[in-house]
């Protein structure tokens, strides 16, 4: 199934949670959404699965808003713990095959192995990242059309972060359309084809993954004195950024780089390089873009 | 498929094109052999834990380069023919980076190109003592 998120407004009392936020997700793609603590993430799924009625705009699934019976074909993961403390976990899977008819025993019976989850242990019990892997098995259990998953790795130690992954991606070879926020951006950048950023409630960077890391590049050229002359810079729309520390100078270019480290040599830079942005460089742009690109902050 | 296989998510080249480039390579140094079958894409996503629209993308550029082809219904295999022509663009092009970016660093370090050259010999005559 296809999903479009369309103008979500999301306004409490004069406080703007989300502001005009767009983006589409292609049946049986994943799609990272990325963004700083209260960028309005959660908000966005919220308003997407109508547990949060929006201000202004709406979802669509295959085109059409959500209705109750569509609403059975989504799998969700909050990002608030949905569990109850006195419950025990063979207690939240007897709910959970109360409330959904594709809810498959076989399965959340393998998921529950997988996370080594005792079916008679209490919530209460767990520990914060037993407490999301009991939340991922619960929405990967309905077999779910669409997953919309807030943070399914928190709290969760490298070995089950690696198993819900792969869980992911195995419902994305299932032509399954996958929804996902993370904080590790390495996570996002594996199991992501497309992503979106969101600032303050707005959308920064949107795109495939791809195509945003090979359209980005850093072109750094080292001068014999910091006296150079950027004027001519300016001008050349495929640079976003130019950067000077002293003797050296940085452009942010959303090209090959070629042709701009071309132009760093006829300034009479002594040397010149082009470095590759990583989807986390690129994240730090979008979220703060007077700091320094991580990448090249490390290499000096 | 080797089990050399890896993808580094962090660095700043595109994951399919990581893909291709170990594909490249391993037809190259004939880990994988001509007539060899790769993994089909979901497969490879699973193993490598990355997104199958992503594993699919470098197979299409694979199969355009000529180095596999796809069988409909039986899956990508190594082109019979590909080893020659393509594995031998592959190696070239491996050695020339690799050559390319020392010379750009040792120019960026301020040697002159006199220098770089007597590193170069150098080099030559310890790699391929037989020709100096």
């Amino acid at each position: 199934m296809s999903l479009s998120v369309e103008h979500l407004t999301k306004r409490y009392g004069a406080f703007t949670a989300l502001d005009d936020v767009c983006f589409e997700v292609p049946p049986g793609s994943v799609f990272g959404l990325l963004g700083p603590n209260g960028a309005g993430k959660t908000t966005t799924f919220k308003c997407m699965l109508g547990l949060a009625r929006p201000s202004a705009g709406t979802t669509l699934l295959d085109g059409a808003p959500l209705t109750p019976k569509t609403f059975a074909r989504l799998g969700y993961v909050a990002e608030r713990s949905t569990l109850y403390g006195w419950m025990s976990v063979r207690e939240h899977l007897d709910m959970q095959r109360h409330d959904f008819a594709r809810f498959d025993a076989k399965r959340a019976k393998e998921l529950t192995d997988l996370f080594a989850l005792d079916p008679r242990s209490r919530v209460r019990s767990l520990s914060k990242g037993l407490r999301t892997a009991l939340s991922v098995v619960l929405a990967f259990s309905v077999d779910p059309d669409v997953l919309i998953l807030d943070e399914p790795t928190s709290g969760l130690d490298p070995l089950n972060q690696r198993a819900v992954l792969k869980l992911i991606i195995e419902a994305a070879v299932r032509g399954r359309t996958v929804v996902f926020s993370s904080h590790q951006i390495g996570q996002v950048e594996r199991a992501a084809d497309h992503i979106a950023v969101l600032r303050g409630g707005r959308v920064v960077l949107s795109g495939a993954v791809d195509d945003l890391k090979a359209g980005s590049k850093i072109v750094e050229g080292t001068f014999e004195t910091d006296a150079i002359a950027l004027n001519g810079l300016a001008s050349d729309g495929r640079i976003s950024r130019i950067d000077q520390t002293g003797r050296i100078v940085r452009l942010t270019v959303g090209s090959g780089g070629e042709a701009e480290a071309q132009r760093l040599a006829e300034m009479g830079a002594q040397s010149v390089r082009v470095v590759d942005l990583s989807l986390e460089d690129i994240f730090l742009n979008a979220v703060d873009p007077a700091r320094q690109t991580a990448g090249v902050t490390e290499g000096l | 498929m080797p089990a050399v296989f890896t993808i580094d998510p962090r660095s700043g080249v595109p994951i399919y094109l990581q893909i291709i480039e170990q594909v490249r390579r391993s037809v190259a140094l004939r880990l994988l052999a001509p007539g060899e079958q790769l993994p089909t894409v979901k497969q490879l996503a699973l193993d490598l834990t990355v997104n199958p629209n992503t594993v699919a993308r470098a197979y299409r550029e694979l199969e355009r380069a000529e180095i596999i082809e796809t069988a409909i219904g039986r899956g990508c295999f190594v082109r019979d023919d590909g080893t020659t022509a393509s594995s031998r663009g592959a190696v070239n092009t491996v050695a020339a980076q690799g050559l390319m970016q020392a010379v750009r660093e040792a120019k960026s370090l301020g040697l002159t190109s006199a220098q770089v050259r007597a590193f170069f010999e150098a080099a030559l005559k310890r790699w391929f003592p037989e020709k100096k």
